[in-house]
């Protein structure tokens, strides 16, 4: 009995704690991450939960809820459903599908939720996507390689997951820019499924195939495999290359003075999102609406872009990180304001 | 005296029980974790809730089930995710194709069973005519089935018409869609517990050789056990779709290992001839009331893989333990 009015008393403590508190601004965000195979995922993670405690200081409590696994597609729909049965306030999602969300997004709406999806971007009509534009990345990546190459030349591109929506924006990204290129030749097309292991054998395959290359163009971990098995040929002079971002490449990058360029697309998304996340909830507008990319629903980050010019002074901002460690931007609390009315 | 008559009398007793519901481990699992998680989050036992819970694992409830029909025999399907990815994309394009009416809509069902019939039939074909190692031949066919899916829908898009999703997320005379799917699978589920065929499959995965020298068609058997996997691998396609209401090549990947885990938190055993279908069902709601209680009770994200794991683990071997025991 007394256990009982014991916590009615506290229960009713919380819901006028509840009620002052959301005078001072109290904002619950869940993050839900559907796959948990990289570390760059888990940098992403972190970084929003910094970003959450940075708002401390402008009197702002955001408080951070976390679902994070290897899920199925329902496994990751569960994690949306969680979120709405404890009443969040926004949800920022690095979806595992770029469709299969509608439904249960337009039942957060309804349930009075925010929904940012970050990383990949969703069709649902009820989320917005505060994200890089994956077409542009590679289109960026092509457009360096291009140049390098002086127009011309033989390329390979060693590519991702076939039928990941990521890769196949990508993919038609440097499409876009090797077809204003007339001498440059595009003379094979692979999937290694972003592994690092098949990006260094199937340029193994390349080179055995293709003695003559000039160029690759290759994503993300893939492209420290397909280094590797271009420096075993002893080509790293004759042969350039798309990079990556992780600190264990720029550590090669820089040692072997290689001939390459990274877009970026860093790990901080899910940071700028939360930021973006929290100015929406504070019920402010964005000055140029989220309308962009196939969806209509999309709001692009800048693409940072590492070449010859600016290697040096990265690799020495990530001095005494961890190998697996990304370079990454985010927009800070006050980039994030300047986007709002 | 008479205390430990009620001892020996009991103990029997439970264990005919448990012989005879094979679930019943898995049910008393179920309803733990249904009240740990209400205990964590009293809004996840909520009609809401428990209709949000239902709407997103009937389609693992349903692979679970089509897995364990080749379990019974003591075989494995590892394309059942492949195909529940290629049916899905199948029916979207066909519903797309012909306009989105409700003609085409069940039309494209229909054709959704029969691809998942086709795919379970070339399974049972290589597996129980041709005689390949069911894990390494079904793994094989799995990458061939997400092949198709590719060819059909290179990219996941392709929204399903409306009124196919707002059916399956809708309400009937004020009950969702989804219970009376859940209802009619109950009732399908326990009609199959009594016919011959189940009891045959059984008695294939309990010895083949014993039920081939007793007379029975092993490999028809066996054939039956992979189509029946194919066409609940389809209905769980249908499943997906309503609540995903779009087309994915990739969704099912994923899925495969979970419905095998399903079948074994059932009581179901990989090795054949033991087990219910019933079991399955309930095993797939444990895998999903497992993934939401490590949040509620508020794991840090890092842990949150380690700990499902672990809690799916210890599940399996309170359900084994028990069966031991019982057996014994």
């Amino acid at each position: 009995m007394i256990r009982t009015s014991g916590t009615l008393v506290a229960a009713a403590a919380a819901l006028m704690l509840t009620a002052v508190g959301s005078n001072a601004q109290d904002f619950t965000i869940g993050l839900s991450n559907g796959w948990v195979g990289s570390e760059w995922r888990t940098q992403m993670i972190e970084e929003a939960q910094e970003a959450a405690q940075k708002w401390a200081d402008k009197g702002v409590n955001v408080e951070v809820v976390v679902q994070s696994a290897n899920v199925d597609v329902p496994g990751q729909i569960a994690h949306v459903r969680n979120f709405i049965n404890q009443g969040v306030d926004a949800i920022i999602i690095n979806p595992n599908s770029p469709t299969a969300f509608d439904p249960v997004f337009a039942q957060a709406k309804e349930a009075g939720i925010l929904v940012i999806s970050t990383d990949a971007e969703v069709s649902s009509p009820d989320a917005i996507y505060v994200g890089i534009d994956q077409t542009a990345w590679g289109a960026a990546g092509a457009k360096w390689l291009a140049e390098t190459l002086g127009g011309k030349g033989e390329v390979v591109a060693i590519n991702g997951v076939a039928g990941h929506p990521a890769n196949e924006m990508r993919v038609a990204g440097y499409r876009s820019v090797f077809k204003d290129y007339p001498d440059i030749k595009v003379v094979n097309e692979v999937n290694a499924n972003w592994d690092q292991a098949q990006g260094q054998q199937a340029m193994q395959n390349i080179l055995a195939t293709y003695p003559n290359i000039n160029g690759v163009w290759v994503q993300d971990g893939m492209a420290a495999g397909a280094w590797r098995s271009i420096m075993d040929a002893g080509k790293t002079d004759q042969i350039a290359a798309t990079g990556e971002i992780r600190k264990d490449f720029l550590d090669l990058w820089v040692e072997n003075n290689l001939n390459s360029g990274a877009s970026v697309n860093p790990p901080g998304v899910m940071a700028s999102a939360l930021n973006v996340a929290v100015l929406m909830l504070q019920g402010k507008e964005l000055k140029t609406p989220a309308t962009a990319g196939q969806y209509g629903n999309a709001m692009y980050l800048p693409i940072p872009f590492i070449d010859k010019d600016n290697v040096k002074e990265i690799h020495a901002q990530l001095e005494g990180k961890p190998g697996h460690y990304s370079y990454t931007s985010s927009l800070s609390i006050e980039e994030a304001e300047a986007l709002f009315q | 005296m008479s205390a430990i008559e009620t001892g020996t009398s009991q103990r029997p007793g439970l264990a005919a029980l448990v012989e005879r519901f094979p679930f019943l481990p898995a049910l008393v699992i179920l309803l733990a974790l249904l009240a740990l998680n209400g205990w964590f989050q009293p809004n996840s036992l909520g009609f809401r809730a428990i209709t949000g819970l239902i709407s997103t694992y009937l389609a693992l409830m349903m692979l679970s089930v089509a897995q364990t029909y080749v379990v019974y025999a003591g075989d494995v399907d590892l394309s059942v995710g492949a195909i529940l990815s290629l049916v899905n994309c199948v029916i979207i394009v066909l519903m797309e194709r012909w306009g989105g009416g409700g003609i085409a809509v069940l039309m494209a069902c229909a054709l959704g069973i029969l691809t998942g019939l086709a795919c379970g039939l070339l399974n049972g074909f290589v597996v129980a005519v041709l005689r390949l190692q069911a894990i390494v031949a079904t793994f094989a066919t799995s990458i061939f089935f997400t092949g198709i899916a590719l060819y059909v829908l290179p990219v996941a898009g392709t929204p399903a018409p409306t009124i196919y999703w707002r059916t399956y997320g809708g309400r009937f005379f004020e009950i969702p869609f989804v219970f009376y799917v859940v209802a009619a699978l109950a009732i399908v589920l326990v009609m199959a517990t009594r016919a011959r065929l189940t009891t045959q499959m059984l008695a294939v995965g309990d010895d083949a050789f014993k039920a081939f020298q007793g007379g029975l068609p092993v490999t028809a058997i066996r054939l039956k056990g992979y189509m029946l996997c194919g066409v609940f691998s389809a209905l769980a396609a249908l499943c997906i779709t309503g609540d995903t209401a779009s087309g994915d090549p990739l969704v099912g990947g994923a899925m495969t290992l979970y419905s095998v885990a399903a079948v074994v938190l059932g009581g179901t055993a990989l090795s054949g001839g033991r087990g219910s279908v019933v079991g399955s069902v309930l095993g797939a709601l444990i895998i999903g009331l497992i993934s939401s209680l490590v949040f509620y009770v508020g794991t840090p994200s890092q842990w949150q893989n380690l700990v499902q794991g672990l809690a799916i683990l210890l599940a399996l071997m309170l359900g084994v333990m028990v069966t031991r025991r019982v057996q014994r």
